[in-house]
């Protein structure tokens, strides 16, 4: 039931964790902001953030609460449990290195 | 902590459904709104926004599928929905389930019902204190019986003194006591009782005390009582105690009342039934005194931590050794005397254990017969749903998905099939419970308890894996392409499916026909011991038992005239033909006692001369139609003084005497060196099964009332009617009652209900076992219906257009019929095989037939043979009807 988690997969992951790390934030804004922060360069495929938010909020990374949107509106607000903030942490490290690998193996060749 | 937080999601979204769905909605739909928002701003009519955000968000119906796969409880909520899937497809198909659930209910009611005995007289530990350690000390004296025996009093006092092995050893002895005092006098079942023997089993009165050491001697008249007896004649009253009994007309000190799930003795401990009250044992002076002699008390004890019983048999065959040296010499060089320790369960259930454990087998047997049918009914209907298992494959359901599925079906159909069986089980017990032989112990203890209950349910599961196994198979290796390829043609499998098929129905009539033999082999020996002679006339005899209490009749005189007076006045009685009394009644004695031929000369390596003895007064022999062959029945002149008389049977006197005539010829009681007086043979009769009518034909004496007196104070009395011998029952009370009205006048019976109460625990046998054949053999024929006719429908098409090119109607039925009946035989050739390697666990409980009686099985066989043929038939005529027009256009 689970997805295999490929690259493109694991990255989501950390981007919605990333994103919520400095405060609750519902899925819309979720991926407005990734947009914007990556200065559109990444675009979430919004029918995928939905079944990672439910995906990360099951494993007890994110929790999920109602409340008021800026135009006042409900809507579900993510945000980080302790648990998903270590877990965040060691995503990020990973990520640093792994993409500092990357990064030297292409000044190499 | 972490994992807290998610069970609670998980339960959240389990139980909370419809909430989580609302909320995944209306977050979608909030994400839906912003992004119209989005694209309005951006200058597009909302119309043209809305459909524009629904493309780029995708379909919003499987993303809520993707989340909810995602809160991962979806294999629960499959679970559900596989249960709700099958109760569906069962309602939908009430034929089948009817006949699939009652199949298994069948099947299971009777493994439940058997089960809960075999679980309440073996399986659980006897209901004293660490029963394993509870042993059962017996003698044994090799030359007489090769069965160990009870033990003679003074020799149980000898155990208990001398023993190294027991923590504590106690002595009890069956008999009766005539209640009487309010109410009707009754006759009811006594036990006299060391005064250790409660501590021993661990067991103590729920009021009042038990007995003391000292109160273990001659002279004190105190009384225990059992639960059930003071409920039933005290009302359960606590001041019970200290109040006085009147037993055998000698007042008894109640001083205490056992607990109400203290049954005691057991079977098997060879002293009668649950005892309604206990007395100290008190051995006398003169039981103590008599060495040698009457082996009749039962000895229990307990062994110390660690000793071994076979560390116990040596210790209790060395005391037997020391005892035989205090025996008079005349019994010291001629006999050897042994002791054994017998582990107490298996004296109480060992007897039955063999009978249970078959009959429990033979219910396994039948079950598997009915998962074999029910394996066969869903092999049918895989085969229907071949189609729709094809669609389901075709549209993405999983192989894995679809099997759970299927074997949800197959659970559902057992637990059903379980639950309708319980309920069959519970009836099933009720009457078993009254119909139970008197030999088989704790009946009491039988329900349906929690370890039946769980039997019941692994029985349930096992079955249902059991059947539900291959048809679920067979499904998941469904073949795509050409199952649906087949487009409307009614589904033809594949052969290795077919001979799937053929090969349960094989097995059923191989099982049913082993069933058969069994049960067979019973009813040969029930016809056998029913047409044993007994060796008298039992139509038309009235009997009845009594005892004269000691305290009232202390002098011999004034028992001979009661009995003498009785007799008299019921042989006025109009209707009586003949009338006498004995001190055993046939088929009901068995004590053999030693005796001594004049001049006989023993060859070399013969046994001890041992007969059965009864003292008779009256016309007891005519009464009962023992048939006089030479000689004369005691008269008038053998009175006390004369010459001491006796009749044998005719065993006896072909032994002793062989072509010679006995009358005249003299014998005494005990050994040789006996000083018991010679009894000179004045009548040989013919030979009386005295114990049950299929122990071996024990020679027997009688001997006068007149002459000899009464050993005891019981009689039996044997009235001859003219007519119905149970409309006599009312006047022998009456004529006893006009003699004493305090005496209970107990066992009143007719010959014809002794003789069915000896043949009881064989009816027993018999009732079940036929019964678990007869519902195999149905099974088994509904087997072989379904299989043919199944066959037939398939071949409906085939059968046509043979028909249209000319095939004879009765070819065709030869050929139906012919393909069932090579199942039949195939069956029916392992049936043989299996029945002959399983049959001679039967042979303790045959009589007069062999384990392989070729007569039984040849005849099972045909009768197995007739009903397969019966049900191919039908399905065969169906096929001699097809109109091989309507044949050939049905495709």
């Amino acid at each position: 039931m689970s997805k295999p988690t490929d690259l493109v997969q694991g990255t989501l992951d950390l981007l919605i964790l990333k994103t919520i790390a400095l405060e609750p934030v519902h899925g819309w804004g979720i991926a407005q902001r990734i947009r914007q922060v990556s200065k559109e360069v990444l675009q979430v495929n919004q029918g995928a953030l939905y079944p990672a938010l439910h995906r990360l909020e099951q494993s007890g990374w994110i929790r999920a609460k109602w409340g008021e949107s800026d135009s006042n509106r409900r809507a579900k607000f993510y945000a980080l449990t302790p648990a998903g903030r270590k877990y965040l942490e060691q995503e990020e490290a990973n990520w640093l290195r792994l993409s500092a690998a990357i990064g030297l193996v292409l000044e190499i060749s | 902590m972490r994992w807290i937080y998610k069970f609670r999601l998980r339960l959240r979204s389990l139980f909370r459904k419809s909430r989580v769905e609302k909320e995944l909605t209306e977050e979608l739909r909030f994400h839906l709104e912003k992004l119209i928002e989005e694209k309005v701003g951006k200058g597009l009519t909302p119309e043209d926004a809305s459909y524009a955000a629904l493309r780029e968000l995708g379909g919003v119906e499987q993303i809520k599928e993707e989340c909810r796969d995602m809160r991962r409880v979806n294999y629960i909520e499959n679970f559900a929905q596989d249960v709700r899937y099958g109760l569906r497809m069962l309602a939908k198909n009430p034929g089948f389930t009817a006949v699939a659930v009652l199949t298994l209910a069948l099947g299971i009611g009777a493994n439940t019902a058997i089960f809960s005995v075999v679980d309440a007289v073996i399986l659980r530990p006897l209901p004293y204190k660490d029963p394993a350690r509870l042993v059962l000390v017996k003698e044994r004296i090799p030359m007489a019986t090769p069965e160990p025996i009870p033990v003679c009093a003074p020799d149980a006092v000898q155990f208990q003194r001398q023993n190294q092995v027991f923590e504590s050893v106690a002595a009890f002895r069956g008999g009766q006591f005539d209640l009487s005092g309010e109410g009707e006098p009754e006759r009811i079942p006594a036990e006299r009782v060391n005064a250790g023997l409660f501590s021993l089993l661990g067991v103590q009165p729920v009021v009042g005390r038990a007995f003391t050491a000292d109160e273990d001697q001659p002279g004190h008249s105190l009384a225990i009582l059992s639960y059930a007896l003071w409920q039933r004649r005290f009302g359960a009253r606590p001041d019970v105690v200290g109040r006085t009994v009147t037993l055998d007309r000698q007042p008894y000190t109640v001083i205490g009342v056992m607990p109400r799930s203290f049954v005691f003795p057991l079977r098997g401990m060879e002293q009668g039934d649950a005892a309604d009250v206990f007395v100290p044992i008190a051995f006398t002076h003169d039981e103590l005194s008599a060495v040698g002699d009457n082996f009749n008390n039962s000895v229990l004890a307990r062994l110390k931590p660690g000793i071994t019983l076979a560390r116990a048999n040596t210790d209790v065959d060395a005391i037997a050794y020391r005892i035989l040296q205090t025996y008079p010499p005349e019994f010291r060089d001629r006999i050897k005397l042994e002791a054994i320790a017998l582990p107490l369960s298996g004296q109480v259930v060992g007897r039955v254990r063999t009978l249970l454990l078959l009959l429990l087998g033979a219910v396994g047997f039948v079950l598997l017969i009915a998962c074999a049918n029910v394996a066969n009914l869903l092999l049918t209907r895989a085969a229907h749903r071949q189609r729709e298992i094809a669609v389901r494959l075709a549209l993405g359901a999983g192989r894995l998905r679809l099997l759970r599925q299927l074997a949800a079906e197959s659970m559902l159909l057992a637990l059903l099939g379980a639950g309708l069986g319980l309920l069959l089980a519970f009836g099933i017990m009720q009457g078993l419970v009254g119909w139970m032989p008197a030999n088989i112990p704790r009946v009491h203890a039988i329900g349906l308890d929690l370890p039946v209950l769980a039997f019941t349910l692994t029985l349930a599961v096992l079955t249902g894996l059991a059947f539900g196994v291959v048809p679920t198979l067979a499904a998941s290796r469904t073949d795509l392409n050409s199952t649906l390829k087949e487009g409307g043609r009614s589904a033809q499998r594949g052969p290795q499916h077919r001979s799937l098929r053929s090969a349960l129905v094989v097995a059923e009539v191989a099982l049913s026909l082993v069933l058969l033999v069994g049960a067979g082999l019973l009813v040969r020996s029930f016809e056998r011991l029913l047409a044993t002679q007994p060796g008298f006339r039992p139509e038309h005899v009235l009997t009845a038992s009594l005892s004269v209490p000691q305290v009232q009749y202390k002098q011999d005189q004034q028992i001979r005239s009661f009995y003498r007076e009785l007799i008299a006045r019921l042989q006025q009685l109009p209707g009586v033909k003949a009338i006498g009394a004995s001190t055993d009644l046939p088929l009901e004695a068995g004590w053999e006692e030693l005796f001594t031929p004049e001049g006989y000369q023993p060859p070399p390596g013969a046994g001890l001369n041992l007969c059965s003895h009864s003292v008779i007064l009256g016309d007891y022999l005519q009464a009962l139609g023992v048939p006089l062959l030479r000689g004369r029945y005691f008269t008038e002149q053998d009175k006390p003084g004369s010459t001491p008389a006796l009749i044998v049977s005719e065993s006896l006197a072909k032994r002793y005497w062989p072509n010679q005539d006995p009358i005249g010829k003299r014998l005494k009681t005990g050994p040789p060196e006996s000083k018991d007086p010679w009894l000179t043979i004045v009548g040989v009769v013919g030979d009386v099964k005295q114990g049950p009518l299929d122990a071996p034909t024990m020679q027997h004496t009688y001997e006068s009332y007149e002459q000899r007196g009464l050993p005891g104070n019981s009689l039996n009395v044997a009235a001859r009617a003219a007519g119905n011998p149970a409309s006599l029952a009312s006047a022998l009370r009456a004529a006893v009652w006009g003699l004493d009205g305090q005496l209970a006048v107990a066992q009143v019976r007719t010959m014809g209900q002794v003789i069915d109460e000896s043949t009881t625990p064989r009816r027993f046998n018999l009732f079940l076992l036929v019964a678990f054949a007869a519902l195999a053999v149905a099974l088994a024929a509904i087997g072989i219906y379904g299989v043919i006719s199944y066959s037939v429908a398939q071949r409906t098409h085939e059968i046509g257009i043979r028909m249209a090119l000319g095939a004879e109607r009765s070819r065709v039925l030869q050929f139906v019929i012919g393909q069932g009946f090579k199942l039949t035989l195939m069956g029916v050739g392992l049936g043989i095989l299996g029945a002959l390697a399983l049959t001679r666990f039967l042979s303790s409980l045959l009589y007069g037939v062999k384990p392989t009686d070729p007569l039984t099985f040849v005849t099972v066989t045909l009768i197995l043979a007739v009903v397969a043929l019966l049900a191919c038939y039908i399905p065969a005529r169906r096929a001699t009807k097809v109109d091989p027009m309507v044949a050939l256009r049905y495709e």
